[in-house]
């Protein structure tokens, strides 16, 4: 198996009395897509906020790259390497969208030593990305709350692709995204696991799981109910594991 | 509707103030006897100094989602306390520096840390404590107006060193100074807001916290920075009102959190935040201050100043809600 990239140990997460994870374990490794399945409600989410420094898990240990590791704000996670497509739109729809793909990490250039925007720059980037993932925007200065779901989507997951990182989460990355947008969408995902980026995938989409994924991990009720490769199992295995009908952790994959 | 004339609506929804400018002016100079004369156009800039300042401030912290009703207080205190280290009557104590040109940037220094550190007080219990912004600066709006009543005992200094007032005597272009320095502030703010990574934060910030706080801006420490511009303008808003005035009252500034109010909400500055822009802000104050002239020369009697103040503010909640509303139906 290829490098660990991020290891997940006993990661439990309470709100006041809802245990919504009870214990996570499970491993990512560098070039490794992963696919992360479960239920409504099942804990993906809140797993992917403890990974980007959403929130503070309430115990648990994570090894990124070897090291310990626990971001306190998305910033960090960023500094480190991580970066995240949330699933409720993360964009400032009364910005436009060049304002939106540079959001936190603006081109600028000083003068006097103040820093002032590079607009032009941050357009021409912003233009380029988004055209080669195919994404039709009718005016990079128009501001997102004029755009379509779909057309919001394809600004945040492009995002990802620009800034790379050692390790992308996205939850639900597709959810609003047309047929042809998706199929982009999977092999930028493939594109960018083969630069050894390793990725974690939420999707609800059987059918994505096994296009995309190397490995599949089962979320149920807060714990690991199965951790396989997709080579050594099937669409009807997994719906088995994720609504409980298979036993939990059978399937488990060989470490 | 075709985008282009969702474009031009939208332009005429963004710029609605200076339209209504343009329109009060052509309108009050036909009406009003005497009112078409250059000198009443300077006087209406001058007048707008001390509101345009303050305004600034205020919009900048309703960009960014939030509110501070302490800026006039604030202003006031930062008055009184320029007019008590540098008056010559009445309880200001009359220090002199020297050379004299000294006392401009140390009354200025003392007026914007005074609040700077008010609204540092602010920003650090609305956003660390997580209270709300419209209580926590209604408190402050209340405590520091009682400060100003302590200190000053209620009575008066009266004054100014000349060097100081200087400013607000010395003209160019036919306007004061201190007129100049509120369109500097509206330059440079302006110039924060759309053209650094800062401004834009903050204009991110009002649009969307969260979206903001996951792209690794530091959503609370530019807050917190936010609240402590507004008071250190507020302050500044202090210091050419005690120009003004040559001195300071303990009522000094009363009425003067509306009246900036209403500015920056006729400026096209969202109560919902992250929506508006610093250059209408200052032509909403310019309206007001037409306005106010335009009752002033038809010898209206003062009361009615505040009855038609009121009317504004409301018409300009009326107004951002109605283009919140006709926004939606754009989008
Ligand atoms: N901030 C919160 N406060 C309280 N409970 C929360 C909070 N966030 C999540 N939960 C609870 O934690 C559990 C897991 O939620 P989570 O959003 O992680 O589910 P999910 O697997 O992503 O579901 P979905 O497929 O619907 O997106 C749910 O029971 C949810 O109600
Ligand atoms: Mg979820």
């Amino acid at each position: 198996m290829s490098e660990k990239l991020l290891v997940l140990d006993n990661i439990r997460m309470s709100f006041g009395a809802i245990e919504a994870l009870k214990g996570i374990s499970f491993s990512i490794g560098k070039g490794e897509v992963v696919a992360l399945l479960g239920d409504n409600g099942a804990g993906k989410s809140t797993l992917v906020k403890i990974i980007s420094g959403g929130q503070k898990a309430t115990s648990g240990r994570m090894i990124f790259e070897g090291q310990e590791y626990q971001a306190n704000t998305p910033a960090e996670a960023k500094a480190a390497g991580i970066e995240t497509v949330y699933q409720d739109l993360s964009l400032c729809t009364n910005v436009d969208v060049v304002g939106n793909f540079f959001m936190g990490r603006e081109i600028t250039r000083k003068i006097a030593g103040i820093p002032f925007l590079d607009e032009r720059a941050m357009e021409e980037i912003t233009g380029k990305a988004l055209a080669n993932a195919g994404t039709r925007i009718p005016s990079l200065r128009g501001k997102v709350e004029h755009l379509s779901g779909g057309q919001r989507q394809a600004i945040e997951l492009n995002r990802f692709v620009h800034w790379g990182g050692k390790l992308i989460l996205l939850d639900e990355p597709f959810a609003a995204l047309g047929v042809e947008q998706t199929r982009r969408g999977l092999e930028m995902i493939r594109h960018v696991a083969n630069q050894g980026i390793g990725v974690v995938i939420i999707t609800h989409i059987m059918q994505q799981a096994f296009q995309v994924a190397d490995r599949i991990v089962v979320i149920r009720q807060g714990v690991v109910a199965g951790d396989v490769e997709c080579s050594k199992t099937n669409a009807d295995a997994v719906i088995g594991m994720i609504t409980g009908q298979t036993l939990a952790g059978a399937g488990a994959a060989s470490n | 509707m075709s985008p282009r004339t969702r474009k031009i609506l939208e332009f005429l929804l963004n710029n609605l103030v200076w339209l209504m400018l343009v329109v009060v002016l052509a309108l009050f100079s036909a009406l009003i006897p005497n009112y078409f004369q250059l000198g009443i156009f300077a006087n209406i800039i001058e007048a707008s100094s001390v509101l345009g300042v303050m305004s600034i401030g205020l919009a900048i912290v309703i960009i960014t989602g939030h509110m501070d009703l302490s800026v006039e207080s604030v202003a006031a205190l930062s008055a009184m306390a320029v007019s008590i280290l540098f008056c010559s009557a009445g309880i200001g104590l009359g220090y002199k520096l020297s050379p004299e040109w000294l006392m401009v940037p140390v009354s200025l220094a003392v007026a914007c840390a005074i609040g700077a550190l008010i609204g540092f007080l602010n920003g650090v219990l609305v956003v660390k404590l997580k209270m709300s912004a419209f209580i926590i600066t209604l408190a402050s709006f209340i405590w520091v107006r009682g400060l100003v009543l302590a200190v000053s005992g209620g009575r008066s200094a009266q004054d100014l060193a000349p060097a100081i007032r200087w400013f607000a005597v010395e003209r160019l272009f036919g306007i004061p100074l201190s007129a100049w320095i509120a369109i500097a502030c509206f330059l440079i703010f302006s110039i924060m807001m759309t053209k650094t990574p800062f401004g834009r934060h903050l204009i991110m910030i009002g649009g969307n916290e969260t979206a903001a706080f996951r792209a690794g801006i530091p959503v609370k420490r530019n807050l917190i920075i936010a609240f402590i511009m507004a008071g250190a303008i507020a302050g500044l808003a202090g210091w050419l009102l005690s120009v003004r005035t040559s001195g300071a009252t303990a009522n000094l500034g009363v009425g003067l959190l509306f009246n900036a109010f209403a500015a920056v909400v006729i400026g096209g500055v969202s109560l919902k935040g992250g929506v508006g822009a610093l250059p209408g802000v200052y032509a909403g104050v310019l309206l007001l201050s037409a306005i106010n002239t335009a009752i002033n020369l038809m010898g209206l009697p003062a009361t009615y100043t505040q009855v038609i103040h009121g009317l504004l503010v409301l018409a300009a909640v009326l107004l951002d809600t109605f283009k919140q509303r006709l926004h939606q139906r754009l989008a």
